[in-house]
């Protein structure tokens, strides 16, 4: 969007999207293997007709979302952009809705890396930054990059405004 | 300074009703309507009752010896806890507000509960003292309100250059200004907007079921009944008795809940007291005011009155003993006249009476968005065609009347929605039947965030949101304001960068 103002210009690693395409793939499977089991129990007790008719409208929905899973982190990744200065942590991501976040440094109480085992396997890390009223994510950093935005974000949060 | 003190001795006697209450009921039970029993139950659930009041006994008694408070020069220090002691230290200057309550216990011991509030979160988010002496209480607030100001001053004096005689005048003198308190015509006036006459009616049917509960009744209330329709004159009789009751009896609820209402402020602090049979007041410094919110029901749009809230960080209604929104300016202040206030007790705070409204394509997002609700309903409508009092088409003029009811809403909203960007300002109004405007100051923002749909993208729309510190926090904004202000106001909160003063 903004076009007069100065957009967020870094974005995320490229592997970024293949650790949210494993996250994703992961959760698909296992809705599927729910919805399988509920389906050989549906067969096998003969539940009543309209659980039958709620079961073939989650497969729908579940064929749907799969799809939906494995074009979304590619897009997510693409739109994905963040920035810092000395002021502001800006945020820019969404697919379908476009999401900015603006966050002055003063007002973040709190920043942290973390990494889980998908993260770790490509040696990312996400970054959370909590403030008085809200807590934010940037997913999928290398870990230089990261452990240098903690820093900064850490740096340029330390200055407290006079409330 | 001070030494260390201990609570009121009276917050013993205070526990103990609280425990009295909960122990009305199994004391019933176990002495009066079982008062002749041999059962194996009852006699230890007799001697458990008798140890549970022995033991609460001494704990609320080593609770007043142990429990202590001190004060200092910045900070209050509590020293709790009877054998694992901790010790907090509550600063001054992180407290927001202070709310006094007086229940009518209180007034007859001439004592007072006091509570500093301070917006972090979790249970040591406030120093409270359930009871203490008035003059104590205003002691204590006196001290917390000095020593955060002698921290404030060296930095005042530097900026805005004024002598330290003059300062010193100000705030030793502080002069409070009443700006307002409920005349007899405006409680009236409020009597007949909050609809608290109605509240004869629900009285009435409570009495009703209570009596017959206890009495058979219904006899001579068909008795009576019969009477009053024998005769014109008796039905005329009835109702304008009810009515005339229930008039003297909205008013009377209202002048016990908005009577004493008093608005004032010094140079500094906004106060707030009210109640007549138990007293409450709030007091907060004005650079604390986090946001002012203006909201109207459709009454009270009609009758020209509005509520004008302050959004504070401290919360307030969250505990049971005051319901009634303390932030609260009077809720039925005429419109012209809670503009004005804000501009006498809020001199930082303007607000602009024009704003601009929507573009006539966010009304089409709107509808096409709400269209969901109406698709859903019809559907279900559709599948389960309810059959309502043996008529089978009744599911179609439900789906229309539910279409028509979306519609309307919607355009009421799509007119009631209105903002404004000023210099250190944002201002908006959202709402259908009951308005909001809603009023903050750049500085307070602490974050704001711009959302774009799919539908929003295509007509240049979008929706725009503020954070505020609150409890809970507060998110606020307009949806589908053009694009065009979306990138302004993204500006103009960059903007703060300039105005915020840092530590």
């Amino acid at each position: 969007m903004p076009s007069r103002i100065s957009a967020p210009q870094k974005s995320l690693s490229k592997d970024a999207f293949k650790v949210e395409l494993i996250t994703e793939g992961i959760t698909v499977i296992i809705g599927l293997v729910i919805l399988a089991v509920l389906y050989y129990l549906d067969n096998r007790f003969a539940w009543k007709e309209w659980i039958g008719w709620c079961l073939h409208g989650l497969l729908v929905i579940g064929v749907i979302a799969t799809i939906w899973s494995f074009v979304e982190p590619y897009f997510l990744y693409k739109s994905w952009r963040y920035d810092i200065d000395e002021d502001f942590l800006q945020m820019k991501f969404g697919v379908i809705t476009e999401k900015h976040f603006l966050v002055p440094m003063t007002k973040i109480q709190a920043v942290s890396t973390k990494q889980g085992p998908i993260l770790r396997k490509y040696g990312l890390y996400t970054i959370s930054i909590k403030t008085m009223g809200s807590s934010h994510e940037i997913p999928g950093l290398p870990g230089d990059v990261a452990s240098q935005l903690r820093e900064q974000i850490a740096h340029y949060a330390k200055l407290k405004e006079v409330e | 300074m001070m030494e260390a003190k201990r609570y009121h001795p009276l917050t013993i006697l205070f526990d103990l009703i609280i425990q009295v209450e909960h122990l009305f009921f199994p004391a019933l039970i176990l002495f009066v309507f079982n008062h002749d029993s041999t059962n194996a139950f009852i006699t230890y659930g007799r001697i458990v009752f008798y140890i549970y009041v022995g033991g609460m006994l001494a704990y609320l008694f080593l609770k007043w010896v142990s429990y202590k408070y001190r004060l200092d020069d910045t900070a209050f220090h509590l020293y709790e806890g009877i054998f694992t002691k901790t010790k907090q230290t509550v600063p001054f200057s992180k407290i927001q507000n202070v709310n006094r309550h007086t229940t009518l216990l209180h007034r007859i011991f001439k004592v007072t509960s006091i509570r500093f509030e301070t917006g972090m979160v979790g249970d040591d988010s406030r120093v409270e003292f359930t009871v203490i002496s008035v003059n104590e209480a205003d002691r204590l607030e006196a001290h917390t309100k000095q020593a955060v100001r002698l921290e404030i001053e060296p930095e005042a004096e530097g900026k805005e250059g004024e002598s330290s005689e003059e300062i010193g005048t100000l705030h030793t003198t502080p002069e409070r200004v009443i700006h307002f308190t409920p005349t007899k015509k405006e409680i009236i006036k409020a009597s007949f907007t909050s609809l608290s006459f109605l509240g004869m009616i629900t009285l009435l049917i409570w009495a009703y079921f209570k009596l017959t509960e206890y009495i058979d009744v219904e006899e001579q209330v068909v008795g009576i009944y019969s009477l009053i329709m024998s005769s014109w004159i008796w039905i005329t009789l009835t109702a304008v008795g009810l009515l005339v009751l229930s008039i003297i009896f909205g008013m009377v609820t209202t002048y016990i809940r908005y009577g004493k209402y008093e608005i004032s402020s010094d140079h500094d602090r906004i106060y707030i007291a009210k109640g007549v049979i138990e007293e409450t007041t709030f007091s907060i410094a004005k650079e604390r005011v986090q946001a002012i919110k203006i909201k109207q029901s459709l009454l009270k749009r009609m009758l020209g009155l509005a509520e004008v809230k302050l959004t504070v960080v401290g919360g307030d209604s969250d505990s049971d003993k005051d319901k009634q929104d303390v932030s609260s300016l009077y809720p039925f202040l005429p419109i012209k006249r809670a503009y004005e206030m804000i501009a006498e007790i809020l001199p930082a705070y303007e607000v602009t009476e024009k704003m601009t409204s929507l573009p006539r394509k966010s009304l089409w997002v709107r509808l096409v968005r709400s269209s969901w609700i109406w698709l859903i309903g019809t559907g279900a409508l559709f599948y389960f065609k309810p059959n309502i009092w043996g008529w089978e088409q009744a599911w179609w003029v439900i789906s229309i009347a539910l279409t028509l009811i979306i519609l309307v809403f919607e355009v009421i909203e799509f007119y009631n929605t209105r903002y404004t960007l000023n210099d250190h300002f944002i201002q908006f109004q959202t709402g259908s039947l009951t308005t909001t405007l809603y009023i903050s100051k750049r500085e307070k923002i602490i974050e704001v965030n711009v959302k774009r749909g799919l539908m929003q993208k295509q007509l240049g729309l979008a929706s725009i949101k503020t954070v505020n510190r609150a409890k809970p926090v507060s998110h606020r904004g307009v949806t589908d304001v053009p694009i065009e202000l979306a990138e302004g106001f993204y500006q103009w909160y960059m903007g703060r960068r300039k105005e915020i003063k840092v530590k």
